[in-house]
């Protein structure tokens, strides 16, 4: 089990390879792409680095959070009324950042000594608050009604329409945030995070400073929630109580884990996912896609629960396997439906018995099925 | 609307949020699981007691037939969803029961949609006057019931095999599993109660809020935070906490003007907050031991 765990996943080179080019891609595409599409994409990466936040903390650090959608709101709202009141874009966005992280650290002082679900219930609550005190301050926050906001228009030099701004400015913050949130978790600071989150005794007893720890990765987390809605109000210019409904902290949650825990490319996934899905579903009203999040999600935690990106790489590790598989069992012998049926059932019991039952009859028939 | 008018309003909270908090416990009890679909799982079938209804049949028989419908909902779920994650670790467990949430309160707006809808109560609708405070019929018929559903517990857990077979089961799954009893029967029993007690809950609560896929979403913060005082394993703890925290939350909303009515939600939470940092056990709870 150690050596695969060991084994480099993917290999650098194919790794910065695929980097470049879904660089210079996306470096296109506005171009080509109608405004909506791109809008689509900005908002994917204004979601990654909510989720790359949410990963930090639930992912790394192991601590459940169902509330990143109040420090969304926070972000947000602040980027929404300082623009408003006209902030220089850059104060914005540090204001968009610190503001969630303070508040971040000050509900982490209760909840660093929580964990589980504990956590997870008061975490929870956090949305049901924000929704209330959005409308309470309705001087501030425009109530209900909700706050449209001068900004991300394209200077003139760029000559770039608003859209292709938007996307490039939030598409660069954005990556340049989950480059940052992907060294943070690099060696020890990795290494601590998953002790704490594997067995929080052992990191004590080995001097890890857990509460600090715990403490750093509570703001940051939450700051990278606020950034993600500095950027998600950059392009839609718009916020309004109901982009923090209770629903969302969980639907983030949901994202998450389908994306793929402590994994950057995951994040990336679990933001395409949050924002395709009502489009698939054809409807922009967010509580019906409930229903597939919630579906989607039951899924992979049965059958893929190292989410999208940990069956990818998975998929990967086996790949010569797979291709020897599928190889073999393409001239498919022919044999009789009973047998086969047999033969169908034996493979799930060796399967479940990590492949230790008394091979009968499955080593006469290759079969693409087993794993 | 003197103290005493908010304390009977707040009883009457209470007493809804104390049903929900018992399913909670009785949940959490029996798998160690919190359970944040429960809320959920009784809108569901509230919803189905209001096609009841809608179709013609009494409320009373209505809301008994989904009480009684919950119960295989809550059997299956234990059965097909949460054993699959029997002895995985929290986080996966939280996050199934989060997933159910949202998966069911997409069922329901795909299947009914999301405009509220008025809900008939069980109690007629009148005002008793007792010394300047008025008092509905409902408002007594839900402390009532609550009573009624308290005191069916006791005699079930204290009085019955099935009930000390079930407090087996949650005191330690593998010695009962040793003596013989049916471990996993009598889980899906304790969800199949769970789930009924939670449809009870949404039943009596939806002729105020009116029928709505999110509507037990604030309940369950209440009833969360009623379970979390009065400790996840006490049911009588957590009985007393929903009371208490109807009570303060409605008198916080009257006299404290930063709380008002819309923001009395913050009342549980910091009830919650200030409970588990001081005493995670609860008050009427036992101390968890963890072996490393």
């Amino acid at each position: 089990m150690n050596a695969r765990i060991r084994q480099p996943t993917v290999p650098w080179l194919v790794r910065v390879a695929a980097v470049v080019v879904a660089l210079a891609v996306l470096v296109i595409l506005p171009q080509q792409s109608t405004p909506y599409d791109n809008l689509q994409i900005t908002l994917v990466a204004a979601w990654a680095v909510v989720i790359a936040g949410l990963n930090l903390l639930t992912g790394y650090a192991g601590q459940i959070s169902l509330g990143q959608a109040a420090f969304f709101g926070i972000g947000a709202y602040t980027t929404a009324i300082t623009a408003l009141h006209g902030w220089p874009v850059v104060l914005s966005f540090a204001l968009a950042f610190l503001l969630p992280a303070t508040v971040g650290a000050l509900v982490a002082i209760p909840a660093v000594r929580l964990r589980g679900h504990a956590l997870a219930m008061i975490t929870i609550s956090l949305p049901l608050v924000a929704v209330p005190l959005a409308k309470r301050l309705d001087g501030l926050t425009g109530g209900s009604q909700g706050l449209t906001t001068p900004i991300g228009s394209a200077p003139t030099w760029s000559g770039l329409a608003d859209d292709q701004w938007a996307y490039y400015v939030v598409l660069t913050v954005a990556a340049a945030l989950l480059a940052l949130a992907h060294v943070a978790v690099r060696g020890r600071t990795g290494r601590a995070l998953s002790l704490i989150r594997t067995s929080e005794v052992a990191a004590v007893t080995t001097g890890i400073p857990v509460r600090r720890y715990k403490m750093v990765v509570f703001a940051l987390a939450s700051g990278y929630g606020g950034a993600g809605g500095f950027l998600y109000v950059y392009c839609v210019r718009f916020v309004s109580p109901e982009s923090l409904d209770f629903l969302l902290g969980i639907t983030l949650l949901c994202s998450l884990v389908v994306g793929g825990l402590r994994s950057s490319a995951g994040s990336v996934v679990a933001a395409c996912f949050y924002v395709y899905v009502p489009n698939l579903v054809g409807d922009i009203n967010p509580e019906k896609s409930s229903l597939i999040y919630g579906a989607v999600l039951l899924l992979v935690l049965l059958f893929a629960p190292a989410g999208i990106a940990g069956a990818a790489r998975g998929l990967w590790r086996r790949r010569k396997l797979l291709a020897r598989k599928l190889a073999t069992s393409w001239p498919a012998p022919s044999t009789p439906t009973g047998y086969l049926a047999v033969a169908g059932s034996t493979e799930t019991s060796q399967e479940e018995n990590g492949g230790l039952t008394p091979t009968r009859s499955t080593a006469s028939n290759p079969s693409s099925k087993t794993r | 609307m003197g103290a005493l008018q908010q304390v009977v309003d707040g009883l009457s909270a209470g007493s809804i949020y104390a049903a929900l908090a018992l399913a909670l416990v009785l949940v959490h009890r029996a798998t160690g699981v919190v359970n944040f679909a429960q809320g959920e799982m009784g809108v569901l079938m509230a919803y189905v007691a209001w096609s009841l209804t809608s179709a013609g049949v009494p409320v009373l028989v209505a809301v008994l037939a989904a009480m009684a419908l919950s119960f295989p909902l809550g059997v299956a779920t234990e059965r097909f969803l949460i054993r699959r994650f029997h002895g995985q670790d929290g986080l996966v467990i939280v996050v199934v029961t989060v997933g159910l949430l949202i998966l069911l309160n997409g069922i329901v707006g795909a299947i009914w949609g999301y405009v509220s809808k008025p809900f008939p109560s069980l109690f007629p609708n009148e005002v008793i006057r007792l010394g300047g405070v008025a008092v509905t019929v409902e408002q007594i018929g839900n402390l009532v019931v609550l009573l009624a559903v308290v005191a069916g517990l006791q005699i079930i857990f204290l009085r019955t095999r099935f009930g000390l077979s079930l407090r087996a089961v949650a005191d330690n799954r593998e010695s009962s599993a040793l003596s013989g009893l049916a471990v996993n029967r009598l889980l899906m029993a304790g969800w199949g109660m769970a789930a009924a007690l939670g449809t009870l809950a949404a039943c009596l609560i939806a002729p105020k809020i009116f029928l709505d896929p999110s509507m037990m979403n604030a309940v369950l913060v209440y009833s969360l935070a009623a379970a979390v005082l009065g400790g996840l394993d006490s049911p009588v703890g957590a009985v007393v906490a929903a009371l208490v925290i109807g009570v303060a939350e409605n008198i916080a909303g009257a006299y404290i003007d930063i709380i008002g009515t819309d923001l009395k939600i913050a009342v549980p939470l910091l009830l919650m907050v200030v409970v588990l940092l001081g005493r995670p056990q609860g008050i009427f709870g036992r101390r968890e031991v963890v072996r490393v």
